[in-house]
């Protein structure tokens, strides 16, 4: 087989999933050191990883962190969030980060690119902003080009094997999904649900308690209901 | 008590910022990745807190996705990580990248935990070995996961065809060859390659891989 005809099976390949005929033929042109298919494969990892990182955002529990530290013999420290202590110096601390972010070359991480949403959606003058209480309190913040954020404390603790689900609710319409999340251990929680919003028509932001893996429609009463039309 | 708690329903601006303030610390303070497997060669346990605090939780999303279980999901993600530590003397830090490798190894460790409680035989067991060997990750690029590029690439995805898309579930998330999708979704082999091949061919072009894998 030519490099043009195996060039379609470099992706299965790196999956371990091709198959023979097409597997034998790939392997010899690799163990000849064929040029072609050597960076073709490079490239088929780099695919792979975007899709595998297609997977919509879960967070483990907080013990899992130290589970993976400790399993190496380290020791889990206390985050900078724990250090900061205060919201006074926390708000200190974030004016200082914030130059720095924008002065320095920051990689392209998941956390970062989350990071950079919510900052670029905070900063749009056409974001706008609703507040809700009682019970968990918070905003809710949309923009019809960037997408859903929501910041709320007081969340519930959540019985094992649940998780919390933004829905967006257009005026007459059903709730639609919009991302998973969980709260840290003080009921705190940003979510950010990118992407376009139709604000025309946008009536409402929801949380409701879903089982792990999400719903398409909830299947609970919702926790925190924000009305947002116009 | 937070900003919020002090403000009650009040909320203003102070209060995302200080929501916000792990997240630019993490990114601030984060080490590059060659640093990271600098250390994890010398055997820093430090250097596992970095790397599970750079690629933690997107191996923990993809675990869960394949598992469906958040207990299993955690016990794979450790054994991804320890998979990582034990083999990193064989990585090159100066042209290799740990992204792509901690999700490739985790892809499998889900795959391999779902093909053994569907009792489903490891046909490819030495390809799937073979697909996370450090070695495997020189020369990839480092920012794939960045978020323009998972983006665009979202965006290809959903302009599959209804069959483009399971073939690529299948593959990525269940790990089915394209024979085992051929009898799951009972149709000829030549389909199976003929849509699996359209659907990567159109995420490749979106990612901008196809003009380097020629």
């Amino acid at each position: 087989m030519t490099c043009e005809e195996l060039r379609e099976d470099y992706e299965l390949h790196a999956l371990g999933l091709l198959e023979d005929p097409e597997r034998s033929a790939l392997e010899e042109h690799l163990r000849n050191g064929c040029q072609t298919c050597t960076a073709g494969v490079k490239r088929a990892y780099e695919v792979n990883t975007a899709v595998l990182g297609m997977v919509p955002d879960v967070a483990p529990s907080r013990r899992l962190r130290e589970r993976v530290i400790t399993s190496v013999g380290g020791v889990s420290r206390r985050s900078v969030w724990n250090w900061l202590g205060t919201p006074a110096a926390a708000v200190a601390g974030l004016l200082v980060g914030v130059l720095l972010f924008r002065s320095l070359p920051v990689p392209e991480t998941p956390e970062v690119a989350r990071m950079r949403q919510v900052i670029e959606l905070l900063n749009d003058p056409q974001t706008k902003a609703v507040t809700f209480a009682p019970g968990p309190r918070g905003r809710v913040l949309v923009n019809k080009d960037r997408g859903v954020l929501l910041i709320a404390n007081n969340l519930p603790a959540l019985p094992q094997g649940r998780t919390f689900e933004l829905w967006v609710i257009p005026k007459g319409g059903a709730p639609k999904p919009a991302g998973l999340f969980k709260a840290d251990q003080s009921g705190n929680a940003l979510h950010v649900a990118p992407g376009p919003v139709d604000v025309t028509t946008l009536g409402a932001v929801a949380v409701s308690i879903e089982p792990e893996a999400g719903s398409q429609a909830p299947t609970t009463t919702p926790i925190i209901v924000a009305p947002v039309a116009d | 008590m937070s900003a919020y708690g002090k403000s009650g329903s009040r909320a203003g601006l102070v209060d995302p910022c200080v929501l916000l303030l792990p997240l630019l610390f993490a990114a601030i303070s984060s080490t590059d990745d060659r640093e990271i497997a600098q250390r994890l060669k010398r055997r820093e346990p430090q250097a596992m807190a970095d790397l599970y605090d750079r690629y933690g939780r997107p191996a923990y999303a993809l675990i869960f996705r394949i598992v469906k279980d958040a207990g299993a999901a955690e016990d794979l993600v450790q054994e991804t990580f320890l998979r990582i530590w034990n083999r990193a003397q064989g990585f090159d830090q100066e042209r290799g990248t740990l992204g792509p490798w901690v999700m490739t190894a985790a892809r499998n460790r889900a795959i391999d935990y779902i093909r053994s409680i569907e009792g489903r035989m490891a046909k490819n067991a030495f390809e799937l070995e073979q697909s996370e060997q450090p070695a495997v990750f020189t020369d990839v690029e480092a920012d794939i996961l960045n978020s323009d590029r998972a983006r665009r690439l979202r965006t290809a995805f959903e302009k599959l065809t209804p069959n483009q898309k399971l073939v690529i579930e299948l593959a990525y998330y269940e790990g089915l060859s394209q024979s085992e999708m051929a009898a799951r979704m009972k149709q000829p082999l030549g389909t199976i390659k003929t849509w699996t091949r359209a659907a990567l061919r159109a995420l490749r072009e979106e990612l901008g891989a196809e003009a380097l894998a020629v």
